[in-house]
């Protein structure tokens, strides 16, 4: 096939002349109309990203950790000492689960006995505090306590809380009250996570739930060992010579980790269906450019030209359009969706009651490959669509160009 | 003897529409010698038409053979026939069909690209051609800014590009007032004979038809020596 001709008319469909400002027109609009189709695809996928991201941070952060190992205390000595450039931290955990009480209501709610070295800077970063979280003062308890929890409780700082300890152990009977006083709150920004958790000073905790099976040591792994948890799993198995029970956030958390890989597939699924309507849409421009020039593809067959070397230029024209259209929806879609959080902290500050339930305050992540996923996918689609609308040009028969006479 | 370019052997050509067939052109013969221009004439829905379309590969025998230089086009699939009307033949239309959206210098440009000539040598013989029909200063005119027998020198040059064995002429001068017209058919059979082309051409013009070496009348399926 020679290339050459392809070329040359590849050049006249693309740029056409000054005076056919129509098929100029026609170019532009496409160019705008697919990307106004794609801006709205990256801010959702920025902002699914982003959220989803913000989640997982906030659970992994704040209520499990990373891996969750189960060692003697002995072991969790060495776990302390034990130094790993892919571990950011290793802390001593009591959890358990009570109900609440204040004056007005109550609430379920997983307790959380830390030390106050567990509030280390990565974890600072995902909350605020109001009041110094787990400071001591008197004999009673010290609790933490969400804003969120401190609004249904009707609890400030300073107030006096009551809760029970569910037991682990049906057989247990002893059930008793325990007063605790209201320290700090702290919110995270996630509703779900902070309508449930409440934080208290470890030594306090163990009292409360002195079962093995309630302590652990919660591990935090560095951002760039996220990937590497079986990794560090394997490391602290040959470091203890032994197999001990262990945990990651995901295989701990598989209802909210589930629940994320099934809304992410169902969203881009349905991104696949958009991409779907947008490639129909390609295709269109691809009908529309072939319907516009029935004659001259008749006379370029009268004249000689192959089938494959009309449809390579118009399949380029095409495709040459929708990469544009693609680049230029991308760029701005990234460039509002770098602003997003701006928008986002706005309305989370904003009181707006049906907003509270959603995390509104996380960072923006652009995941270049999904990106990539997405663009390469209209690409593939598009190309689908616009080759079988192309198939049209073999059908025209250069004796329509007599027939004409 | 010259070489016999083109040849029609039985050539019968059928359209069936629903349960009616109409016979165009049945049992026909022609041979075309190289280097000479022939005339046919006849009426309008005689097959004139249909005849050149056969003979320039744009449309298959329902029986017979039309043989160029030996090669049976009929037999030839689309690519080949691609091939074989780019290289062979140059056609030239009542309305001379020019693409609108490019100048007179492009549209006699096309064939050239398409056989994958460089840029440069086509642009070269492309405005050759168009200096040597009057057209110079018209290079880069759309055809819309061009009359009709303008545009159909155009069409002349873009039919001779490729240098063709054949042209093939559809009424060439069918769509012009009378001046023109002279001056096309004067145009069209100088320079097939400088190029030292065949020129196979329909007309009702029976002057035209008289400054060919062989003229044809159709009728009734068949061709008959002209007067």
């Amino acid at each position: 096939m020679k290339v050459s001709f392809s070329l040359w008319l590849y050049g006249h469909l693309i740029l056409p002349r000054e005076q056919t400002r129509y098929a100029t027109r026609r170019l532009l609009r496409s160019i705008v109309l697919i990307a106004v189709v794609m801006v709205p695809l990256v801010l959702a996928l920025i902002f699914m990203d982003g959220m989803m991201s913000g989640i997982t941070d906030k659970y992994i952060l704040l209520q499990d950790g990373h891996i969750q190992i189960y060692v003697s205390p002995e072991e969790e000595l060495l776990l302390n000492d034990f130094n790993d450039a892919r571990i950011a931290s290793a802390d001593q955990v009591v959890t358990g689960y009570g109900i609440i009480y204040s004056r007005e209501t109550t609430a379920e709610v997983k307790i959380k006995g830390v030390e106050t070295t567990y509030f280390n800077e990565m974890r600072r970063e995902q909350l605020e505090f109001t009041g110094e979280p787990l400071s001591q003062e008197g004999s009673l308890t010290t609790v933490m306590i969400s804003e969120v929890l401190s609004k249904t409780l009707g609890v400030g700082i300073g107030d006096r809380v009551a809760f029970m300890i569910v037991p682990e152990n049906t057989s247990r009977t002893g059930i008793r009250p325990v007063l605790a006083v209201v320290s700090a709150l702290y919110a995270s920004g996630y509703h779900e996570l902070d309508s449930s958790l409440i934080f208290m000073n470890r030594k306090d905790a163990v009292k409360y739930f002195p079962q093995r099976q309630n302590s652990y040591t919660e591990l935090l792994v560095k951002g760039s060992a996220v990937d590497q948890l079986a990794a560090i799993i394997e490391t602290l198995q040959v470091k203890f010579a032994q197999d001990f029970d262990y945990a990651t956030w995901d295989e701990f958390n598989t209802t909210v980790y589930q629940n994320f890989i099934t809304s992410r597939q169902v969203i881009l699924m349905v991104f696949l269906l958009i991409l779907l309507v947008a490639g129909v849409y390609v295709a269109s421009i691809a009908q529309e450019l072939v319907q516009d020039s029935m004659q001259a593809i008749a006379l370029f067959k009268t004249v000689g030209a192959l089938h494959t070397q009309l449809i390579a230029s118009y399949f380029a024209t095409v495709m040459t359009v929708t990469l544009l259209g693609l680049l230029c929806g991308m760029v701005i879609g990234v460039l509002i969706g770098s602003q997003l959080g701006v928008l986002l902290h706005w309305l989370g500050s904003s009181k707006i009651a049906g907003l509270q339930y959603y995390l509104l305050d996380f960072p923006i992540i652009i995941k270049w490959k999904d990106l990539l996923l997405i663009g390469l996918s209209m690409l593939g689609i598009s190309s689908v669509t616009v080759l079988c609308t192309l198939h049209r040009i073999r059908v025209i028969s250069p004796l329509e160009v007599l027939q004409q006479d | 003897m010259s070489e016999q370019l083109l040849r029609f052997e039985s050539v019968t050509k059928t359209y069936i529409s629903g349960e009616s067939r109409l016979v165009i052109l049945e049992d026909l013969d022609l041979s075309v010698p190289s280097g000479t221009s022939v005339a046919i004439t006849g009426k309008s829905g005689s097959g004139k038409s249909t005849l050149l379309n056969l003979a320039g590969g744009l449309d298959k025998p329902t029986a017979g053979s039309v043989l160029f230089l030996g090669r049976n086009v009929g037999k030839m699939h689309d690519k080949a026939l691609s091939a074989f009307r780019n290289r062979h033949i140059g056609f030239v239309f009542q309305s001379h069909i020019l693409l609108e959206d490019f100048n007179a210098l492009e549209n006699v440009c096309v064939p050239a690209l398409i056989r994958g000539d460089g840029r440069q040598a086509t642009i070269q013989r492309a405005t050759q051609l168009l200096k040597r029909v009057g057209l110079a200063d018209r290079l880069d005119h759309r055809p819309q800014k061009l009359s009709g027998g303008e545009r159909q020198r155009v069409a002349i040059c873009r039919a001779l590009i490729n240098q063709p064995d054949l042209i093939i002429a559809d009424e060439p001068t069918g769509s012009l007032d009378e001046a023109s017209a002279s001056d096309i058919e004067t145009l069209l059979l100088e320079m097939v004979k400088e190029e030292g082309r065949t020129l196979l051409l329909v007309t009702h013009n029976p002057l035209l038809a008289a400054r060919c070496s062989n003229v044809y009348l159709l009728q009734n399926r068949q061709l008959q020596e002209g007067p």
